[in-house]
């Protein structure tokens, strides 16, 4: 009767409302499922996962649920398994299976540690980061030694632009629990700073603790890789993501990874093949839009304007799933000169639901491209505040500058970013080059 | 009585619409099926590709010729009959484009593909190739009456325990059959796939240029959308029935009820929207929906005993005058429409959240409007049924004890309804 119609749709709206892409987007989440797993279990999980088979595990548990679905502890690990199949293969299709199972261990044993967090988790691969940090506080009050809630907490906080806290949170974190989890965003906070070197130390340290977990090994791989890619060293970042597609030749986070370090290397038809591949698997906007910058520098503009034609859809289906709107979609927009009135907008938005600072620059890029120049700069000082060494966003501040008829300090803004990393956009990087001789 | 039921079902039975929702596995897989059965002596090939939206907007970018599909369908299914490869052919082929979510179409093509001679017990051996590096569901099945849990790519499997289903190869003996050849899926099952749910409406929000015309259609359409949906089930239409005839409504009743309904439809999606959009920080809005159900149901045994306890004053008083019966009150009038218009429709808050993010939030706001007055329509002109019929009934002077017995019968259906509500509610309700 009404129920069944009701809770059908609402499950429709809600709980698969990231549905399409959620987590996905997101390429910066170190968690790994198994951190927040008593170690029991976790150990039990690991075997699955060590061996690359999360889905046997899921196909056990799922079993071993159909007998008796009072199993809290199964309940448990088969959500935090049904998360990490999203991250193995991109596949929404477990995000709701996840969130019904969590749910259902929660309603069993409602203060559940695991269910709690794996729900926080869940809430970040949505991007409904304001929520992850409510659910992670909750299950901080009921566990205050648990490493893997401070991953929580330290994600949302990042991507809310807490970065104080989130720094202390990952600290936290790396002392309860040192791991591949915990190094990876000790790495990631400390790229935010602009600490190259001990950026890729922890990185590092974080890759040698994944080895034998194929998806985490994998992951933290292409992590190093993108982090010698953005500082100029793209002989070392190929082989990490070669070490990435060893592991597993169908990844698309390695695909993605590879096919820009072979951009960066200069060999575009092979990273249009990698591309491909990897929006052939999951297609997300940003790589969709990468693709589209590729097939225009090989000079096929017909397969360009197809993926460009892409993006408009998949904003579509963002829009009619409920999902957010995202800043990969605002970054295209205002790359590729679409829409300013709507650019604006969608920017401010995602501003709002995102304020970090890539969240700034985002901003920052579709005010100037916007001709707000003045305004622009303002985000563009934020999205720099804390030393990030980040081409792009330099880039981004060196337009501004010229926009504003600094053309000195523009040049300035162009050799930083063209010397961290010379081939930082295959749109912008030939555009540095010109500006930066001035 | 029988035939104000029929005349209740035959209303009922008015088009249902044309279903449209996401692609339930999400947007950007590519779904296969193959299921091998021997006809008579000839092995045949069953095959479904059920495309998402994102897959299927691709694939008409490069364009899409079905006898090409079938070709190379037919290339990527490796099958072996003992020791030798089996030959495919295309024999004949169906193409339909449903409607997705956002205005975009899902592509679903069907192939028969006919296979060599089989003459006595052999060992078939299949794999498909086809897709190998998309993300979908991949069912293999061999026989004409195995069951398929997708039933064909039609209807996802929903549990919580089942994976998306990955079957690329298959081995099993096969024999030669009395099974008829397998055919292809014809009319509106191909178009529209067991995806039934009101989103046409949904649609409507996602269009690309609004001029005065657009609006104007949309408005039409959100009506009668509005109209369809309530008769789906739920919406208390067998409340208000029962309540106008247990009551002695009269159509300005009915009408008022109409009322109600929308402005309570209405203020509940705005409500549940708000509640999703400022407070989803504290609030999860899935876990107001057990709430909401539950405060339905018992608004609905309230009205339920008050129509009971009308009835029994009324017996006590022996009145045999049935013509002035007790009036209806503002108050129960008011809680049957709040009941019937609680629970905000799933479609209509998709269209409000739609709304806020392509920025077009006055358009959003009409269409809701338009919607809730489209749902309070259809259940008022139920109501409107009742009423006369009713009075038809009464007027020819049926036997008497029918006709006094109606307000314990509606009093009881009202109670049972409200009573099922909450019975199916509390379970889901936790704290």
């Amino acid at each position: 009767m009404p129920n069944r119609l009701i809770l059908g749709g609402a499950a429709a709206i809600f709980a698969a409302a990231a549905l399409l892409f959620g987590g996905v987007f997101r390429s910066s989440t170190p968690a790994a499922a198994t951190d927040v797993l008593p170690q029991a279990v976790a150990a039990e999980l690991a075997k699955g996962f060590a061996a690359g088979d999360t889905q046997a595990e899921i196909l056990g548990l799922q079993d071993e649920l159909k007998l008796d679905r009072h199993n809290v502890k199964a309940l448990d690990t088969l959500g935090l398994a049904y998360l990490q199949r999203v991250r193995e293969t991109g596949d929404p299709a477990y995000y709701p299976k996840a969130q019904g199972i969590l749910d259902e261990a929660l309603r069993q044993s409602p203060r559940d540690l695991v269910a709690t967090a794996g729900l926080g988790q869940l809430a970040l691969s949505r991007h409904q980061f304001r929520k992850a940090l409510a659910i992670g506080i909750e299950a901080n009050r009921i566990s205050p030694t648990t490493a893997g809630v401070y991953g929580v907490i330290g994600d949302a906080e990042i991507e809310l632009g807490r970065y104080p806290q989130a720094i202390n949170s990952f600290d936290h974190m790396a002392a309860l629990k040192p791991d591949v989890a915990s190094y990876s965003r000790v790495s990631y906070a400390r790229e935010l700073i602009g600490h190259i070197r001990a950026a890729e130390r922890a990185m590092q340290l974080a890759a040698s603790a994944a080895v034998g977990a194929q998806e985490a090994s994998s992951w933290t791989h292409v992590q190093l890789g993108l982090l010698y890619l953005g500082h100029a060293q793209p002989r070392r970042a190929l082989a990490q993501m070669n070490d990435a597609l060893a592991l597993d030749p169908t990844y698309y986070v390695a695909l993605d990874g590879m096919a820009q370090v072979q951009a960066s290397l200069g060999h575009l038809h092979v990273a249009v093949d990698f591309e491909r591949n990897a929006v052939d698997r999951v297609p997300l906007p940003a790589q969709v839009a990468f693709l589209g910058d590729l097939y225009g520098a090989v000079a096929n503009h017909t397969a360009a304007k197809h993926e460009y034609a892409l993006i408009d859809v998949i904003e579509k289906l963002l829009a009619a799933n409920g999902v957010r709107n995202d800043l990969d979609i605002a970054l295209f927009d205002a790359d590729h000169h679409i829409a300013p009135a709507h650019l604006l907008t969608l920017a401010r938005k995602g501003h709002l639901e995102r304020p970090s600072i890539y969240g700034d620059d985002v901003l920052a890029w579709a005010l100037a491209r916007s001709g707000r120049c003045n305004e622009a700069l303002q985000w563009s000082n934020r999205a720099l505040r804390l030393g990030t060494r980040d081409a792009l966003k330099d880039f981004h501040h060196g337009w501004i500058e010229a926009c504003l008829g600094n053309r000195g300090a523009a040049a300035v803004w162009y050799r930083r970013a063209l010397a961290l990393n010379p081939s930082f956009s295959i749109l912008w990087a030939p555009v540095a080059r010109k500006g930066a001789q001035a | 009585m029988k035939k104000l039921i029929a005349v209740l079902v035959a209303a009922a039975a008015f088009a249902v619409p044309v279903a449209a929702q996401a692609h339930p596995l999400g947007n950007f897989t590519i779904n296969r099926f193959a299921r091998l059965e021997v006809s008579g002596h000839r092995l045949y090939v069953r095959y479904v590709l059920d495309m998402a939206e994102i897959p299927t907007y691709q694939a008409r970018q490069q364009g899409i010729d079905p006898n090409v599909y079938a070709r190379r369908l037919a290339r990527g299914l490796h099958v072996r009959l003992g020791s030798r490869p089996a030959r495919l052919v295309p024999v004949e082929h169906a193409l339909a484009f449903p409607l997705g979510v956002g205005g975009l179409h899902t592509m679903r093509f069907e192939l028969i593909l006919r296979g060599p001679l089989v003459s006595d017990t052999e060992r078939l051996t299949v794999s498909d190739t086809n897709y190998s590096g998309r993300i979908g569901w991949k069912e293999i099945l061999v026989g004409a009456s195995t069951h398929s849990i997708s039933n064909e790519l039609t209807a996802y499997p929903k549990s919580l325990l089942q994976s998306p289903l990955d079957i690329t190869s298959a081995r099993a003996n096969v024999a030669p059959t009395h099974d008829a050849v397998p055919g292809l899926t014809r009319g509106k099952a191909l178009e529209a796939p067991d995806r039934v749910v009101d989103s046409g409406f949904t649609r409507l929000i996602a269009q690309g240029r609004l001029s005065a015309l657009v609006i104007l259609a949309s408005l039409a359409a959100a009506l009668f959308w509005g109209a369809a949906h309530a008769l789906s089930p739920g919406h208390g239409k067998t409340i208000v029935t029962a309540y106008l005839i247990g009551k002695r409504g009269t159509a300005r009743d009915a009408a008022a009820l109409g009322a109600v309904v929308t402005v309570t439809h209405t203020i509940g999606v705005f409500a549940l929207g708000l509640v999703t959009l400022a407070l989803s920080q504290w609030i999860v809005p899935d876990t107001l929906y057990p709430w909401i159900n539950l405060s339905a149901g018992v608004l609905v045994v309230a009205v339920g005993l008050s129509v009971l306890r009308a009835r029994v004053a009324h017996v006590h008083h022996h009145h045999h005058d049935h013509d002035h019966e007790h009036p209806i009150t503002g108050r129960s009038l008011i809680a049957v429409g709040v009941s019937g218009g609680l629970l905000p429709c799933p479609s209509a808050l998709v269209v409000l959240l739609a709304a806020i993010s392509l920025h077009r939030l006055a358009f959003g706001l009409v269409l809701i409007v338009a919607f809730s007055t489209g749902l309070a329509l259809s259940i008022t002109g139920l109501g409107l049924l009742a009423v006369f019929a009713k009075r038809t009934f009464a007027g020819r002077s049926f036997d008497g004890l029918l006709i006094r017995a109606l307000p314990a019968v509606s009093a009881a259906v009202i109670l049972t309804a409200g009573v099922l509500m909450t019975a199916r509610a509390i379970p889901k309700v936790h704290a």
